[in-house]
């Protein structure tokens, strides 16, 4: 990472560099990222009324009730948002400034949960919200349990 | 049964991007001489301290331990808090409650940024609240407002044309307000030709990075009485929290605003917000949100704030009185934004907004908070019991 | 669609984050004109309340006490007395020595308060609590605390 040395003329500044790692236990939400593993995306479903949420919850965040049931939520949704990066950001996994050709966008999938992801068209004047996309996965055995185990989505036609 | 309470003094700093002349605990220091000096008070009257930045972006644990001798507070009763852009709210918010116990005589909230010397943080820390969720796309409060406008274009029927009025709006109340950081004198082609951030978020249109601090002081009633023949009344105050990612969300452009605003209006009496309430500081963090807060406040029906803009309707002498002190496009020293929100509608109130004054009389002002995706801090201001 | 998943494992999964951080530290205007007097004329210097006339080193804008703001500059011999130390023998990221290393709390002379720094030139089994100390400046000196290398007995 870069470790900038610009000093004012008039008043003492330093920086200091440092880099932390930090352990998180997924915890409930495991089955998520073993799902990914497999090609599947999974979500809590709420008791009271139905709702699939990603990120999946052992709480309805609304109706503080266990979520024990899980959903797989298909392999398409439909377009929410969308927006595409035009300037240099930092990769927050290698603390490196970045630029990406795709757009990030909210996908609403078939079973209801919501969930962000990468679009293959990266012309933003051809997403229209509402429009049908379908997942397209890395290989399995490049698969890590995350969200962008899910490469891109493609539109596709209805 | 609770005090009623009062502000009865306010500061903050000349917002600045840079301040390599002060320390962070130096500049906070700065804002609460100024707020003692407004209260008409000395650290000897305070007796609570409630403080806060977001502390990711301030590289300082602990930042109590270096503020609180800087300002000669030492052994005092108090609190350090943090809930990244709405800290400045929940600062003031717990001061509030705090004060309405009536346990102490003064309580004093001050929040504070010094975003120069945060470095990237927020791509850096994780890239997110939380980087399994959060951190997996490069995701920061630019690409957050960068889908929410782009949903608010789609929804409304608005167009870029519209973002680029209310960010020269936002600039020609900063003009006016000696406290404001970006003061730019701005044309509508100059923000529709400005760099992309993010389509369709243009730098303009984001909130900048500010070194700056802010400062209350609030009594309950009595004590307040003694202190000033001007108390601003705090009528009500409500903190709204908003779990996980905005995709969450039904509508990917609304935030807790129209919940939180419309919970308070309920419980005073307010029925009709453009009447009742005739100063309005909601922290916008992006320009284009400010449409959607404006409609989420009960101003005008959904979606339809840009035609607002088009009429010309919105400004500081204008039929809605909104975001008079420029706002935070303009100045965003990010824990403490809230709280300059706060001081704003106190000015209002008291008529001491100087060349930003709203004219005529105010007698309720609304200042909130924003953070994180979508949390709000509501604070409902009385010129009157 | 409604499953319960028996074949997706329930293992538990834990995630690797890193956070970066590259913070920018400002002095400010009296923590710039200490660290210069260190580095251009080897001189520690405090700062004195115009109130409770305390001297406070390293220095700082207001008095902790009386909320006063100082400005008026003490120049200091630099000697002192240790109050409190310890030697570090562990070894973690970022530590700013190499173990094992003494640091203790040097209360300056003509100074109300203590400093911090690394005690040298001395064995490690004989610092004592009140032993008189004096700087040890780097040749090399950039406007750090570090300019001073580290306080050794003085006679
Ligand atoms: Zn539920
Ligand atoms: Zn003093």
């Amino acid at each position: 990472m870069t470790t900038e040395q610009k000093q004012d003329p008039e008043f003492i500044q330093f920086r200091y560099p440092r880099d932390v790692t930090y352990h998180h236990a997924l915890g409930y939400q495991s089955k998520f990222a073993n799902g990914l593993k497999q090609g599947r995306i999974l979500a809590t479903k709420c008791p009271v009324d139905g709702r699939c949420t990603i990120p999946p919850r052992i709480v309805c965040p609304m109706h503080h009730v266990r979520q024990t049931e899980w959903v797989d939520q298909g392999q398409r949704g439909r377009l929410i948002s969308a927006f595409k990066i035009n300037f240099p950001m930092f990769n927050s996994r290698t603390g490196e400034l970045q630029t990406w050709e795709n757009p990030i966008i909210a996908v609403e999938l078939e079973g209801g949960a919501r969930m962000d992801g990468w679009c293959m068209e990266t012309d933003t004047s051809k997403l229209k919200t509402g429009m049908l996309l379908e997942a397209v996965w890395r290989p399995e055995e490049e698969r890590q349990g995350r969200a962008d185990d899910i490469m891109y989505w493609k539109p596709i036609e209805e | 049964m609770a005090e009623r309470i009062a502000i009865v003094g306010v500061g903050q700093t000349h917002h600045k991007s840079k301040r390599p002349d002060v320390t962070t605990a130096e500049m906070c220091a700065e804002a609460v001489e100024r707020c003692l000096e407004d209260a008409q008070m000395s650290m000897k009257d305070i007796d609570n301290i409630i403080m806060g930045s977001f502390e990711v972006a301030d590289g300082y644990y602990s930042p109590d331990k270096w503020i609180i001798p800087e300002l000669g507070a030492v052994g005092k009763s108090g609190l350090e808090m943090q809930n990244v852009g709405t800290t400045g709210g929940v600062v003031a918010a717990t001061g509030f409650n705090i004060a309405a116990t009536g346990l102490f005589d003064a309580v004093l909230c001050l929040a504070w940024q010094k975003m120069d010397e945060a470095a990237g943080a927020f791509g850096r820390g994780g890239g997110g609240t939380n980087e399994y969720w959060t951190g997996q796309f490069p995701m920061s409060p630019i690409t957050n407002f960068a889908r929410r406008a782009y949903a608010y274009m789609d929804r409304s029927g608005c167009t870029e044309e519209h973002f680029a009025m209310v960010r020269v709006k936002q600039d020609q109340c900063a003009m006016k307000n000696e406290y404001a950081q970006l003061k730019l004198g701005l044309t509508l082609e100059q923000v529709m030709n400005d760099a992309l951030l993010a389509w369709p978020i243009r730098r303009l249109h984001m909130c900048p990075t500010t070194a700056g601090a802010a400062a209350c002081i609030v009594c309950p009633e009595e004590k307040a009485k003694k202190v000033t023949n001007k108390p601003v009344w705090v009528e009500d105050w409500f903190t709204c929290h908003q779990g996980g990612s905005l995709t969450m969300a039904e509508d990917p452009t609304s935030s807790t605003l129209a919940y939180a605003s419309h919970l308070v209006y309920k419980r005073n009496g307010i029925t009709n917000p453009p009447k009742d309430i005739q100063a309005w500081e909601v922290y916008e963090p992006a320009s284009p949100a400010e449409l959607r807060w404006i409609e989420e406040v009960g101003l005008c029906e959904d979606y339809t704030a840009w035609k607002l803009f088009e009429q010309n309707k919105v400004g500081i002498d204008k039929e809605i009185p909104f975001n008079p002190s420029g706002g935070v496009t303009a100045t965003n020293p990010i824990g403490a934004t809230p709280v300059v929100r706060l001081v704003e509608a106190v000015l209002q109130v008291r008529g001491d907004a100087g060349e930003h004054q709203i004219p005529g009389t105010i007698n309720r002002a609304l200042a909130t908070g924003y953070g994180g995706q979508g949390e709000n801090v509501i604070m409902l201001l009385r010129k009157t019991l | 669609m409604t499953q319960n998943l028996p074949e997706i494992p329930d293992t538990l999964v834990n995630v690797d984050v890193i956070g970066y951080s590259n913070f920018l530290v400002n002095t400010g205007a009296t923590g710039t004109k200490f660290l210069k007097e260190i580095r251009d004329n080897k001189k520690i210097m405090g700062i004195k309340c115009p109130s409770c006339g305390k001297v406070y080193v390293p220095p700082r804008l207001h008095c902790p006490t009386c909320f006063a703001r100082m400005s008026e500059w003490v120049k200091l011999s630099g000697k002192g007395s240790l109050t409190s130390y310890t030697v570090v023998r562990y070894e973690e990221p970022y530590l700013p020595k190499q173990p094992p290393f003494a640091y203790g709390i040097i209360q300056m002379d003509s100074a109300d308060t203590g400093m911090a720094h690394f005690l040298g030139e001395v064995d490690l089994d004989k610092i004592k609590i009140g032993m008189r100390l004096e700087p040890v400046f780097k040749e090399e000196r950039e406007g750090s605390i570090l300019d001073i290398d580290y306080f050794k007995p003085s006679s």
